[in-house]
């Protein structure tokens, strides 16, 4: 461990750090936005769910770099390439949640919501959407942590992330780098981590303890 | 007023719920669906508020078609009370009943307002206004069910089986709490339960249903419990109807009998001379002291105060005229002179009443509540 190369490469560890940020929570937003109405359907009409966990669960099989090659020939050696095969992989996490949370809400407070004059879309807005939203966020915990570490898969088609630690430090026989990159990898995750969990007890003054 | 014209509901798997439904319910009255699980109770129930489409028939509201109106909109105007209570999770009591009135549109200001006088009416804390559903009891959870579906002030109140999910003793309180309720607002309320002691308890008319969505009596409650319309209903009110429709029955008819009645400082001679197996002593305020057997007294000198006595207790009395005949034969079966002790409003003594007076005043009730019946029957043959 050589503790004077993290000083004098500062700048390189901020930035890849950031990258690396980037590269974990945008796919997962992403999920979240294209979970949520697939959820909201295939919690109405309940058909439309198994064929469609059926394809998450393929694609989730799927070996991250196979599906990032798979996409460099319409997006190249870029973010988006791996942006968009991480959104793929954190909306298989995240949509069973989606489907999860809105089906637990109890049928006693729909049917009490329905009876009280909401229409079906104000419902699931107001009443149900929030009741969903412990188990919804839980899905999306792991769907940030997971994109934050595939994320140094990118490294391999060249897209920047802490990965790039990984390669440079194996390449070069210098296991700090490689440590440094293990620890701040970890770090993101639980930073990030929390800092949904702070969101979720700001969302949900409501839910027990 | 609420009116149900051959409604049927036949469900897809072929299941009658609901068989040819006709049944009125009046405006400003309570009445209760009483049943069996599976009679269709519940479906009618919430045929009114469009929850439940019928197969076959129509549903009158104030003279309007309910199938003329936006679900939505006639929802608001009836108020809903479930089993569940069916709070909403994320929001807080006063926001819960102040529900429907955000719905229709009220500034957030006025509606919680109304939420807070609402929670008084109730009969909660104001304090638990800005609680969520979780920090309360099933009991608090039910009050705020039905201040939530008042808010608005709707005419017509649906209750599902409102009070089954809590203990007996918060039942009773909420019972007793309709009942006040009632009262004062005079809604139409149509309330579901299984419970035929709460149909009695809470209803002005009761429908008792048969299995299968028909209907074996529709009739206020003294009437079903002196009257059944046949062993079907005689059977569900159960065994001791006789004495339950004594509840509704009061004490004015009894005749009570003052000649055992004596003061404290009447002489046991005096007792003796009454002629009675029995006396009841009085204190100086005039109130029930105790009972004494005249078989006991005749050891003792004739001119000891029955005061100085050793006396049985009373048990319980009953008021006179405003407790009923219930009331009065049960304080007859616990007295030891196996005589009901009739007081005034302020608790002095009236008089004594035997079983054999009971039996005469209940006969009495019986053979008013026959030509009651006659006279209904009469006026409906007209109509």
């Amino acid at each position: 461990m050589m503790w004077s190369w993290i000083p004098s490469n500062w700048s390189l560890i901020w930035q890849l750090t950031w990258e690396n940020a980037k590269l974990g929570v945008l796919p997962a937003l992403y999920g979240l936005v294209i979970s949520l109405p697939l959820g909201v359907i295939a919690a109405r009409w309940r058909w439309f769910y198994p064929p469609t966990l059926t394809v998450i669960n393929i694609l989730y099989a799927v070996p991250s770099l196979a599906l990032f090659i798979a996409l460099i020939p319409a997006f190249g050696l870029t973010d988006t390439t791996v942006i968009i095969a991480l959104t793929v992989f954190s909306l298989c996490v995240i949509l069973p949640n989606v489907v999860a949370g809105l089906r637990a809400v109890p049928a006693a407070v729909t049917q009490a919501a329905t009876a009280m004059g909401y229409g079906p879309l104000r419902r699931l807005v107001t009443v149900e959407l929030p009741l969903a939203v412990p188990v919804i966020l839980a899905g999306f915990r792991v769907g940030v942590v997971a994109s934050i570490s595939l994320a140094s898969v990118g490294q391999l088609i060249g897209v920047s992330s802490l990965g790039y630690l990984f390669i440079d430090g194996l390449q070069r026989s210098f296991p700090t780098e490689i440590y440094v990159g293990l620890v701040l990898v970890i770090a993101l995750a639980l930073a990030c981590d929390l800092i949904i969990v702070a969101v979720r007890r700001a969302l949900t003054p409501w839910a027990a303890s | 007023m609420i009116t149900f014209v051959e409604v049927t509901k036949r469900y897809q798997d072929g299941t009658v719920a609901v068989d040819a439904l006709n049944l009125e319910v009046p405006a400003g009255q309570t009445m209760v669906l009483v049943g069996p699980s599976g009679c269709g109770k519940t479906t009618t129930l919430r045929m009114i508020n469009r929850l439940v489409e019928p197969t076959q028939g129509a549903i009158f509201l104030d003279g309007t078609d309910i199938k003329d109106r936006a679900p939505a909109h006639l929802r608001r105007g009836i108020g809903y009370v479930i089993q569940q209570s069916g709070l909403f999770p994320h929001r807080t009591v006063q926001d819960n009943i102040a529900t429907v009135p955000l719905l229709n549109g009220w500034p957030r200001k006025k509606a919680r307002d109304r939420a807070t006088e609402l929670l008084t009416l109730v009969g909660l804390d104001q304090d638990l206004a800005r609680r969520y559903p979780h920090q309360l009891s099933g009991g608090q959870q039910q009050r705020v069910g039905v201040a939530r579906a008042l808010a608005a002030d709707p005419p017509v109140l649906l209750m599902d089986e409102p009070f089954s999910a809590v203990d007996p003793v918060v039942r009773a309180s909420l019972q007793d709490q309709l009942l006040s309720l009632q009262a004062e607002l005079r809604k139409t309320i149509v309330l579901v339960t299984h419970d035929i002691e709460e149909a009695i308890k809470v209803g002005d008319l009761v429908a008792l249903y048969r299995p299968h969505g028909t209907l074996a009596q529709v009739a206020p409650p003294e009437q079903l419990l002196a009257a059944p319309a046949d062993d079907y209903v005689a059977g569900f009110v159960g065994f001791d109807r006789g004495i339950r429709r004594l509840s509704f029955v009061t004490t004015d008819g009894l005749v009570l009998d003052a000649s055992p009645v004596l003061p404290a400082d009447a002489t046991v001679a005096k007792a003796l001379a009454a002629g009675q197996p029995w006396i009841c002593v009085t204190d100086a305020e005039r109130r029930p002291a105790g009972w004494v057997a005249t078989v006991t007294l005749a050891a003792a000198p004739g001119d000891t105060p029955l005061g100085q006595v050793k006396t049985e207790p009373v048990g319980h009395a009953f008021t006179f005229g405003t407790d009923s005949l219930r009331a009065a034969l049960d304080a007859a079966v616990l007295s030891p002179a196996g005589q009901a002790v009739g007081v005034d409003g302020d608790g002095r003594v009236l008089g004594v009443a035997t079983f054999d007076q009971l039996r005469a005043a209940i006969q009495a009730a019986d053979t008013r509540a026959v030509d009651s019946r006659a006279g209904d029957s009469a006026e409906a043959r007209r109509r």
